[in-house]
């Protein structure tokens, strides 16, 4: 049985809004997009493309034979959809903060991370590489509470859809509401960015509800001026460069470090060494927030 | 199969297109370092916590060398709309000719750039001499 996505059909009005916002920037920002970033976000969504349909298979295989295991049969009524979106929506969450605090994972999120930009080309800036990054082990399981593989499939579809729009500079704020309780490009923009007080922040999907819950929603603040990126910039456009950096430094390091401390570049934070000479996330606020006094 | 080929090939013809509509447009501007205090900046918001205390800027602004109190040496230079950075650690790979300082990192991707610093470059190429580690870049 193939699985409903719906995020082919909507990447026709992926295209359409890059455009207007690309004509947004011409009258306002020019530098809010540039044409080897959008070519390298793009091409990377393209390959995620690519790889969602190579491994696309094993995942649904894998869904329904947890599903042979669930605890209930939950059937197909619409608060069915609706707790499957919820619950979802917090397994991505978890899943998300695990591609920010474990370095395998991040190995494979950081792509989405790396460009400089912050515009909807981001948005489609994925990764290759989530099924080896397990990402999946934190949303497949919720099949066994007795979700329908293909309405758990759908349900993230959606997810990934509503992620789109919230990846542009060109929205400001939203109605107080609304910011509470939706992730938004506010929300959004700080979760990419590299500004100290920003780092590891807002991990949400849909829902800025988990960030609350877990203690890692931080709020803009439209006094200090954001930059987007990743710690450790790449400075080049090569796109498989791109997509393989972190893989190829987990590989080196593992390979360089003693044998007691090996695995730790596999899952502890990135940024983690065994003789302290590089920087965590943590070790880069702590040390921002000495400087504030 | 077929659907998925024509997906693809649609696809890529809708980013070339947005890529040569990002050109036409002329995205992405002419950036450069005005001054010293934007390298400055630009040096703090790479590593948090770096605080130059000598710095040289490239005469058209597409780069600039920093040196911290602890003698750690930041290369900056242009990468598309924004800067990007590495800490030199080695003098490998640093060359001079008359006004212009050639600097390679030990990371290949981020490639090698070439700073015009008038007088300065060789006041800088004497100092980086003393660069003798071949350790990882931050």
């Amino acid at each position: 049985m193939k699985p409903m996505d719906p995020v082919p059909y909507a990447v026709p009005f992926f295209m359409a809004l890059i455009v207007i916002e690309m004509y947004w920037a011409r009258a306002r920002r020019p530098e809010a997009y540039e044409p080897r970033d959008t070519l390298s976000s793009l091409a990377m969504g393209l390959g995620s493309t690519v790889a969602g349909a190579l491994t696309g298979g094993a995942m649904v295989t894998l869904a329904f034979w947890l599903y042979q295991y669930r605890i209930a049969t939950l059937g197909w009524a619409w608060w069915t959809w609706a707790a499957c979106f919820v619950i979802d929506d917090f397994g991505y969450y978890w899943a998300h903060r695990g591609g920010h605090r474990i370095r395998w994972m991040w190995a494979s999120h950081v792509n989405h991370h790396s460009s400089q930009h912050y515009n909807l080309s981001t948005a489609l800036r994925q990764t290759w590489t989530g099924v080896v990054a397990l990402n999946f082990m934190f949303r497949l399981p919720i099949v066994l509470l007795g979700f329908h593989p293909l309405m758990l499939f759908a349900c993230g579809g959606v997810n990934l859809i509503y992620q789109f729009w919230i990846h542009t500079e060109a929205v400001k704020r939203l109605p107080a509401p609304f910011e509470w309780l939706f992730n938004t490009p506010s929300h959004h923009r700080v979760h990419h960015a590299t500004n100290p007080r920003y780092l590891d922040r807002n991990y949400a999907g849909v829902f800025m509800l988990w960030d609350r819950m877990f203690g890692s929603f931080e709020p803009e603040v439209d006094e200090e001026q954001i930059h987007y990126g990743i710690v450790k910039q790449l400075g080049t456009f090569d796109l498989l460069w791109t997509s393989f950096h972190e893989w190829i430094g987990i590989a080196r390091d593992v390979w360089a470090a003693p044998w007691g401390s090996k695995f730790g570049y596999v899952w502890r934070a990135p940024g983690w060494s065994h003789d302290g000479s590089r920087d965590t996330s943590d070790m880069i606020r702590a040390r921002w927030q000495e400087r504030q006094g | 199969m077929t659907g998925l080929l024509i997906q693809l090939s649609t696809s890529l013809a809708a980013i070339l297109a947005a890529f040569w509509l990002a050109r036409h447009l002329q995205l992405g501007g002419d950036l450069r370092i005005r001054g010293e205090a934007e390298a400055r900046a630009l040096a703090d918001n790479a590593i948090c916590g770096f605080e130059a205390i000598d710095l040289a800027i490239d005469r058209a602004g597409i780069g600039a060398l920093l040196r911290d109190a602890e003698g750690r040496v930041l290369l900056l230079r242009r990468h598309g709309a924004h800067f990007a950075s590495r800490l030199l650690d080695s003098h490998a790979g640093i060359r001079l000719d008359r006004n212009f300082l050639t600097l390679a990192t030990n990371d290949r991707h981020f490639g090698e750039v070439t700073l015009d610093l008038g007088p300065q470059a060789q006041v800088w190429a004497a100092s980086l001499r003393h660069l003798s580690g071949h350790g990882d870049q931050a």
